[in-house]
């Protein structure tokens, strides 16, 4: 038997050869804050030190381990917090925290090395991003990253006293925030799913005794449904619970089992073929997934086809036959194109995990989720519990994005699996089935005319959207281009091409993006074609206020004025400048709750919302210590479990809205409160008067529900549904009954102004800077907010440049199904990034302010293109803009 | 398991560092008996002779290769190819011996349930179907890209294999033509690599490596060069160019050497030169931009070897 010492303690290694490093490290010896991620070595969330030198501990065997010294993320900060820790928390380096570990770690490294080499000289960005090369943030904290480690290099951060504007920061970075995948109960089983390795097929045969039979494995379920299809590669078949992962996986394989291939059809053009075989039959149709956060409005279905979805349009047969004409007449102010956008997988670092245990009647289940509330109400509804029974928890959830708002597979199998196993049971994604089954931003083909009139307003805007939702509906994209740059006529047509693909699911701005890279090139164009400012076009065209301030603020950068003129460059590496707007739905969530106390001196805010990264701990913390005159610190905030008071879902930017105004609410009537309860008054001119008042309080508790907004004071701030006339009011209630979500009145916004070089030789292109101005009212947490901002559009350049699910067009099998086959950008590929926020325009919400996280992303693709465009004449219409397609677009060729 | 697969999955496979072999091991693509190997005195290190000439052991990280200044001096292509293959914390394990006889990256070949030529099913699924990182010099049955990074960067500088069995192989030798539908070298099943030995660097030669890939780091190479050159009275005396990620094994670029060999160093010749890079290529429905980042490669590391002798 070998031993190896971890953190300075013996530790002996398992004998069983294919035992990873990683896996003792967090199974055997509890040591958490090691993440398993992608278990490719790509992504660097395993990283630990063996004597001395990072490496990814998920492709480590532990034998090699043997006579070593391994370091973790606990034996870096184990007395006092590393240099890297601090900068980490004070630079606000980190969003839902799961990469963070592996960066210290790695950080750490570098910056020892770095400062005994050359003392307090500051690192560039350059050596910063190749030392911390191998490894990958989703939400991109990578601005934060940067500035941090510099910050610890020049020795900032020796020894000080620091401020984190994160208020779980220290637990993240120390790697004891624990998620969903780090708990362990006693006897707690793993459970494993067995998947359909056919695209489409009836399943005529299940029987699960042989996997029951072997030793160890403590239950087995089917999860067909009663038409026993299943429907892509990957569609859940069984699932088993067994002692460890190996013993379930032997389980899964001994799972007896026949199937009936049915036809199949893989993918938004073959599906469209009318004689393509069908995935949903008319009495199916309700089982196929949705993309969007509202509920489906009926649509016709015509094979794979769902739509035409057209009710946003205005004046459709007017737009369509003035399009038709100016065709005809070859006005040359017509803009027509059709642009195709990649599908985009959410990539959470945290895999969709769920632990479920019984203790008698009562379920409690651990879930990665982004609403513990409503992950609640919908458990206890399918399996007829009182909200009593049910309880959810996410202390911290590992990324979202919008894959982990509903209730999942991984929820309901983990408990029909504890059920029968009579002992808690833990299903925890491995990553091919994070990136293949947990949805995605489908891929889309979009075809855009725009149309302006001979006096240079607006005329018409023609829009078709046809979306690859795989076995899911309810793309809404054309439809998003109702509620900006208002036309005399405009056709807007959205639909649904389903396949026997994984279905998409809601992803950061639904619709948004893909929308905006049509429209805002199509913009761009038109301005090149009546010789206009791209920007003084949309100051023409845009009426809306808050974007006409960011148009003014766009205009005025260096930058912008001082943009490459079109087409004027020739050499190998092309530098261009590009703007774009984009916008989202100002969304807050009815009912919700937000209980105040005064808890042993100390002051106390609840509400069953959770934080992925976005911040809500924090903008709560912000928001109560600002009330009282207090510091962040001063508060504690309990979120992440749903037997707290109602709180928002994490999806729709909706949780700065959803939480701030009751938080205000409960803060004055706490207030009155203490004061009525107060024995005695503070002392005349103490400078926290209401520190030794709560101090001296007795226990309180108080509670207020999110209320209604005011009426804007200007009439030019409007509810942008009310705008679409009376459709839009129909959805806008429709939301609010089916969905229970609010859109208020005012526009969230944001205009981005990007520059490139784009090297024509080996089709790269570089993102020098971005500017990215937003416009979604007071700022609750500063820097939690330009981290979200950044973030933002740092997964918008992925989404732009990188990122492509690719699958194989005859199995249905998603090849990019790991890390390094599906890119997302990395630290060196972070541009400088600069955050205009405009603060006005949300006065009628209580406290001001909005959400950020879909609206920042919006405009980066088009932006991007545009400056593309600027700099090399060519307008790339397919994203993402890989070497492969950017240098095909040079040639003048067409891409495979 | 699929039938079609399991030839490979029972051959017992060597592991240095682990770092190719652990990720199919865990997804099940390979489940056959494993032989740790373990550092001896003689396959770990760099051991350099009286002439200059350098022997690196199998076992030697690839991060301590990319660190050697020595190696950095003599020998610049191999350093830099080792400092810019895979990541830091998989440099810091990964060896020598272990990337020259790593297994494919092809994403069929990677999912253990679908069927290929190196798992010994009965065709290429890539070649039918989405080939987008495959070979634009199509040269075998089997259509992915020779993965080691280390074996371009080797083939330029003529290196030496020393195996178990055999004293001093080529490159070609130890990969292969790109014929052999099953394996990513020629090693027999018993044989392992146990050192790489190079000869003296020529007097006055510099040497470059780079890839072209989507993003800035830690990235498959879609296309990688590696070119040594003499130049001296603005000439080339000496030039070597190997190209990896375009075929099933590494290439000697030779029509772009002779196009080169002897004649001026200058920007055109290069420019003309670097055109030839393409010669016998024969690329795939969706593998032709690979050519143009050849060429495009080929120019960028001769006019950067040239601005260096300048």
């Amino acid at each position: 038997m070998s031993t190896m010492t971890i953190n300075g303690r013996p530790a002996t290694l398992p004998d069983d050869p294919d035992a990873l490093l990683v896996d003792v490290i967090r199974d055997d010896l509890g040591l958490t804050g090691t993440k398993l991620v992608c278990g490719a070595g790509v992504c660097g969330a395993c990283t630990v030190l063996v004597d001395g030198a990072p490496v990814v501990s998920c492709l480590m065997p532990a034998r090699a381990a043997a006579n070593t010294a391994v370091t973790t993320v606990e034996g870096i900060g184990a007395t006092d917090l590393h240099p890297v820790q601090k900068a980490f928390m004070a630079h606000d380096a980190l969003q839902c925290g799961f990469c963070t570990p592996g960066f210290v770690v790695e950080a750490a490294v570098f910056c020892d090395a770095w400062r005994k080499d050359k003392g307090t000289a500051i690192p560039s960005r350059e050596e910063i991003g190749a030392a911390l090369s191998g490894h990958l943030c989703r939400c991109g904290a990578y601005d934060g990253i940067f500035n941090a480690v510099a910050a610890a290099c020049a020795g900032q951060f020796d020894g000080i006293e620091f401020a984190s504007p994160r208020v779980e920061a220290r637990a993240k970075v120390t790697g004891s925030a624990k998620y969903t995948v780090d708990i362990r109960h006693d006897g707690q089983q793993e459970g494993v799913i067995l998947r359909s390795r056919f695209p489409h097929s009836r399943i005529t045969e299940l029987d699960l005794s042989p996997a029951r039979a072997i030793p160890g494995v403590s239950a087995a379920v089917s999860l067909l449904g009663d038409d026993r299809i299943v429907r892509f590669v990957g569609d859940p078949i069984a699932a088993v619970a067994a002692k460890d992962r190996k013993t379930a996986e032997a389980a899964i394989a001994a799972i007896r089992m026949n199937a009936e291939r049915l036809p199949s059809v893989i993918g938004l053009d073959a599906a469209r073929d009318p004689g393509s075989p069908v995935v949903f039959e008319k009495s199916s149709r309700r089982k196929a997934g949705n993309v969007s956060e509202g509920t489906p409005a009926p649509a016709a279905w015509n094979g794979n086809v769902r739509g035409p979805s057209s009710a946003f349009s205005q004046k459709a047969r007017k737009a369509r036959n003035w399009v038709a004409a100016a065709r005809e007449q070859q006005n040359p102010w017509l803009v027509e194109e059709t642009f195709r956008t990649g599908t985009q997988s959410h990539s959470c670092l945290e895999p969709h995990a769920t632990v479920a245990r019984f203790d008698g009647d009562r379920l409690t289940v651990h879930a990665s989720t982004q609403s513990v509330f409503h992950l609640m109400e919908l458990i206890a509804k399918r399996y007829r519990l009182g909200h009593d029974k049910v309880r959810v928890i996410a202390d911290h959830v590992g990324g979202g994005f919008g894959s982990k708002g509903t209730l999942g597979i991984e929820t309901t199998a983990a408990i029909d699996l504890a059920r029968e196993a009579r002992a808690p049971v833990r299903i925890a994604y491995d990553r091919h089935e994070e990136m293949s089954v947990t949805g995605y931003r489908p891929a889309t083909e979009l075809k855009i005319a725009l149309l302006p009139s001979g006096q240079g307003g607006l005329k018409a805007l023609s829009l078709t959207a046809y979306a690859d939702t795989g076995a899911a509906t309810n793309s809404t994209l054309a439809a998003l281009a109702r509620l900006i740059y208002p036309a005399e006529a405009k056709e807007l047509v959205d639909y649904d091409v389903i396949s026997n693909l994984p279905p998409g699911a809601p992803f950061r701005g639904p619709g948004g993006p893909p929308m905006a890279f049509a429209l805002e090139q199509a913009i761009d164009e038109a301005a090149l074609r009546m010789k206009l400012d791209p920007i003084a076009l949309r100051q023409r065209w845009d009426p809306n206020p808050n974007r006409q301030r960011l148009y003014d603020w766009a205009a005025g950068l260096d930058l912008w004025r001082n943009r490459p003129t079109a087409r004027a460059q020739t050499g190998r590496y092309r530098r261009g400048v590009g703007v774009a707007a984009g916008y989202w739905l100002y969304i807050w969530q009815p009912g919700v709750k937000i209980e105040l106390k005064v808890e042993s001196g100390r002051l106390v805010a609840s509400t069953a919302t959770q934080d992925i990264g976005q911040g809500s701990r924090t903008v709560i913390a912000n928001t109560v210590a600002h009330e009282f005159g207090l510091e962040p610190h001063d508060v504690d905030v309990r979120i992440g479990d749903s037997d707290l008071p109602e709180g928002p879902g994490a999806g729709g930017s909706r949780s700065t809205a959803s939480v701030i105004p009751p938080t205000l609410l409960a803060a004055q009537k706490l207030k009155d409160a203490i004061e009525q309860h107060a024995k005695r008054k503070p002392v005349p001119g103490s400078n926290a008067p209401w520190r030794e008042m709560i101090a001296a309080s007795p226990d309180l508790a108080v509670a207020s529900v999110r209320p209604e907004d005011s009426r804007p004071a200007a009439p030019d701030i409007r509810s942008p549904m009310k705008d679409a006339g009376f459709i839009g009011m129909i959805f806008g209630w429709m939301l609010r009954r089916f969905s229970n979500l609010a859109v208020g009145a005012g526009v969230p916004s944001s205009v981005q102004v990007i520059e490139v070089e784009v090297d024509t030789w080996l089709g790269h292109v570089r993102v020098l800077s971005v500017h990215t101005g937003i416009a979604v009212g007071r700022i609750a947490a500063p820097a939690l907010a330009r981290s979200q901002a950044t973030g933002s559009v740092i997964q918008g350049l992925g989404y732009a440049l990188y990122e492509a699910r690719e699958t194989d067009s005859r199995s249905g099998n998603v090849l990019s199904a790991g890390m390094e086959d599906y890119r997302i950008p990395g630290i060196a590929d972070t541009p400088a990034l600069s955050v205009h926020f405009d603060e006005a325009g949300f006065d009628h919400v209580l406290g001001g302010s909005v959400g950020i996280g879909e609206v920042a992303t919006v405009p980066t693709s088009p932006a991007l293109a545009n400056a593309i465009h600027n700099a090399t004449g060519v307008r790339l219409t397919e994203i993402p803009i890989r070497p492969d397609r950017l240098i095909s677009a040079l040639k003048g060729r067409t891409a495979a | 398991m699929t039938a079609a697969m399991t030839a490979t999955a029972q051959r017992a496979e060597f592991r240095a560092a682990g770092t190719d072999l652990s990720e199919r091991r865990r997804s099940g693509v390979s489940r056959g008996p494993l032989i740790d190997l373990s550092a001896t005195p003689d396959t770990i290190g760099v051991t350099w002779a009286a002439d200059g000439a350098a022997t690196i052991g199998a076992l030697t990280s690839i991060a301590a290769i990319g660190a050697d200044p020595r190696i950095a001096a003599a020998y610049p292509g191999i350093a830099a190819a080792a400092s810019g293959l895979a990541t830091p914390q998989v440099r810091h394990l990964a060896t020598l011996g272990g990337n020259l006889a790593q297994r494919s990256r092809c994403w069929y070949f990677r999912d253990p349930h679908i069927a290929c030529l190196r798992k010994g099913g009965s065709d290429c699924p890539a070649r039918t179907g989405n080939h987008l990182y495959s070979v634009a010099f199509d040269l075998g049955p089997c259509v992915a890209p020779h993965p080691s990074t280390m074996a371009a960067a080797l083939l330029a500088y003529d290196a030496r294999i020393i195996t178990s069995q055999r004293p001093g192989i080529s490159i070609g030798e130890l990969l292969g033509d790109g014929s052999n539908a099953t394996s990513d070298h020629a090693l027999a099943p018993d044989e392992m690599i146990r050192g790489v030995e190079l000869s003296a660097p020529l007097p006055g030669e510099r040497a470059l490596y780079k890839r072209a890939i989507s993003r800035s780091h830690a990235e498959w190479p879609l296309v990688e060069v590696c070119a040594r050159a003499v130049v001296t009275s603005d000439t080339f005396q000496f030039i070597r160019l190997t190209a990896g990620g375009v075929a099933p094994v590494p290439l000697r670029l030779a029509a772009c050497e002779t196009a080169l060999q002897g004649k001026a160093a200058n920007a055109t010749a290069i420019a003309e030169a670097a055109r030839l890079a393409r010669s016998g290529a024969n690329p795939l429905p969706m593998t032709g931009y690979k050519l143009d980042l050849l060429e495009g490669v080929v120019r960028d590391v001769l006019e950067r070897l040239l601005e260096k002798v300048g």
